[in-house]
């Protein structure tokens, strides 16, 4: 289970599932279990799946380091998912 | 359904300066921001360098905004084992970058757009575009709700979803992409003002230090002092020669190597007080990258202007001066468009001509001020001059400049903290 609680950071319910892995595009290379600081991602047989976004900050390092496009990303709905006053 | 003359994606730093200026033309402008308070969602550093101030529109600089202090110079320091080893210092007569934090400066900076007429929907997020044909007409939010314009200004920032659904956009490359990890500590005012002395400071090491990235790889340590808080940077590019960098095991690496030399274990670091862990990506090197930086800014019926443009200070990591610049000439040119009737990308493309032909923007996103630094892996001594080349050349270049101004009007041009 992620750590729901990042000092100074809260994350808003309601995101919805705004990051998925195309699983058909999806090498399993693991580039992105590789860069996500949140550890939002794992691998099983032998391809990529979102454990959780209970962490995301959105950055999309994700999706800027797959280069087979099979990570989705889109942002979380209106006034969900993480904010901070300390940015 | 909504019309609106002009419809500004993003409420971060460049959103709300082209909806004032648009709104102040008497044009109907909406800001739509996915955040619930602008700012929310920026992670940011930051220093803003004190040209976008004397450049930018007066009505930042004269209008009070919320800045923490006045940085009068930068200190690089160069760390080998648990020391620092050479210290550089570099102080100027006035401020030389502004210390900020971005939720603050983002809703002041919104609260303005508001003031001049402007239409702002926080918690609503742009999920595409109205697309009729080749042309941008709108934009449709992630309720289903379609609000149509004759403009776009696209300030939605690096992660270019909207403009990559407008067709003018593709997604940046992971060797342009940095992703850093930033904290910040409470401190109090006074140990900030003995240990820091007005400046901000940078922490250069070999690679086998593992103190930082690998030269040129990413950002070296960041000590930005606030008023009662310091923000600490440090950050890493994705990709590099082929290598994906496992960022997630190597940030904490370069933290625990700094937060063990003995002059955070024993001067700052006892100090200070844990508030906050946060990261994110900046398109460092979008500028460098030509299949990037010729990408087009303008589409029919849409400007992107600041991170979204491409517009982060290559060397730096600046991005609020560009954007400011940015949206403000964006704004010039959606209200002319507007009148003329004109809004195809044939139109809007004067906003390429003066954005190229503005003092500071095409300078800084060209810069190779960093990336110049990855010849330096082998070689101290050139690291220390590429350092003092990338930090404080570009310090120096602006003290003729301000030689110039008389000290009154050089008052005029800064803003008050």
């Amino acid at each position: 289970m992620a750590e729901k609680v990042i000092l100074g950071v809260e994350w808003i319910p309601g995101t919805g599932d705004f990051i998925k892995v195309v699983e058909e595009s999806c090498n399993g290379c693991g580039d992105c279990v590789r860069v996500c600081l949140a550890k939002c991602f794992g691998l099983r047989r032998k391809k990529a799946y979102v454990k959780s976004l209970d962490n995301c900050f959105e950055c999309a390092a994700c999706w800027f380091v797959c280069l087979e496009d099979a990570i989705d990303f889109s942002w979380p709905n209106g006034g969900t998912g993480f904010r901070t006053e300390f940015g | 359904m909504e019309r609106y003359d002009v419809i500004v994606i993003g409420a971060g730093f460049g959103g709300p300066v082209a909806a004032k200026k648009c709104a102040d033309a008497g044009l109907h402008t909406l800001i739509v921001e996915k955040s619930q308070i602008p700012g929310d969602k920026v992670i940011s550093g930051t220093y803003i360098p004190a040209t976008a101030f004397m450049m930018g529109p007066s009505w930042i600089r004269e209008g009070n905004p919320p800045l923490e202090r006045a940085a009068y110079g930068v200190k690089i320091h160069f760390v080998k084992g648990a020391e620092i080893y050479l210290s550089l210092r570099m102080t100027l007569p006035s401020p030389v970058a502004y210390g900020a934090y971005c939720r603050p400066m983002c809703t002041w900076l919104a609260e303005q757009a508001v003031k001049a007429g402007a239409e702002l929907r926080t918690s609503t997020t742009a999920a595409d575009v109205i697309k009729e044909r080749d042309w941008v007409k709108g934009i449709v939010t992630d309720e289903g709700e379609e609000l149509r314009s004759e403009v776009v200004i696209d300030s939605e920032g690096l992660i270019n979803l909207l403009a990559i659904k407008a067709g003018i956009r593709r997604k940046y490359i992971p060797e342009a992409i940095e992703l850093c990890i930033e904290y910040d500590f409470a401190m109090a005012n006074a140990d900030i003002e003995e240990i820091f002395e007005n400046h901000i400071e940078f922490h250069f090491a070999m690679p086998e230090e593992k103190l930082i990235a690998p030269l040129g790889q990413g950002s070296v340590v960041y000590l930005f002092p606030y008023r009662n808080s310091l923000h600490t940077c440090i950050g890493q590019f994705l990709k590099h020669e082929g290598k994906v960098a496992d960022t997630s095991k190597l940030l904490d690496t370069y933290y625990q190597t700094y937060f063990n030399t003995r002059r955070w274990k024993e001067v700052i670091g006892p100090k200070t007080k844990l508030r906050a862990k946060m990261w994110d990506t900046c398109p460092l090197y979008v500028g460098l990258f030509p299949e990037m930086h010729e990408m087009p800014r303008c589409g029919n019926g849409i400007i992107l202007i600041g991170d979204a443009a491409g517009f982060e200070d290559t060397s730096t990591g600046a991005g609020i001066p560009n954007a400011w610049f940015s949206a403000d000439l964006a704004a010039d040119v959606a209200i002319e468009a507007i009148k003329a009737g004109d809004t195809s990308a044939a139109f809007l493309h004067r906003y390429d001509e003066r954005w190229q032909a503005h003092p500071a923007i095409l300078p800084s996103i060209t810069d190779w001020g960093r990336r110049n630094l990855l010849k330096a892996q082998q070689d101290e001594s050139l690291m220390v001059k590429l350092a003092w080349e990338q930090w404080f050349a570009p310090i120096a270049s602006f003290v003729p400049t301000l030689t110039q101004i008389r000290p009154e009007d050089l008052a005029a041009l800064l803003p008050k903290v």
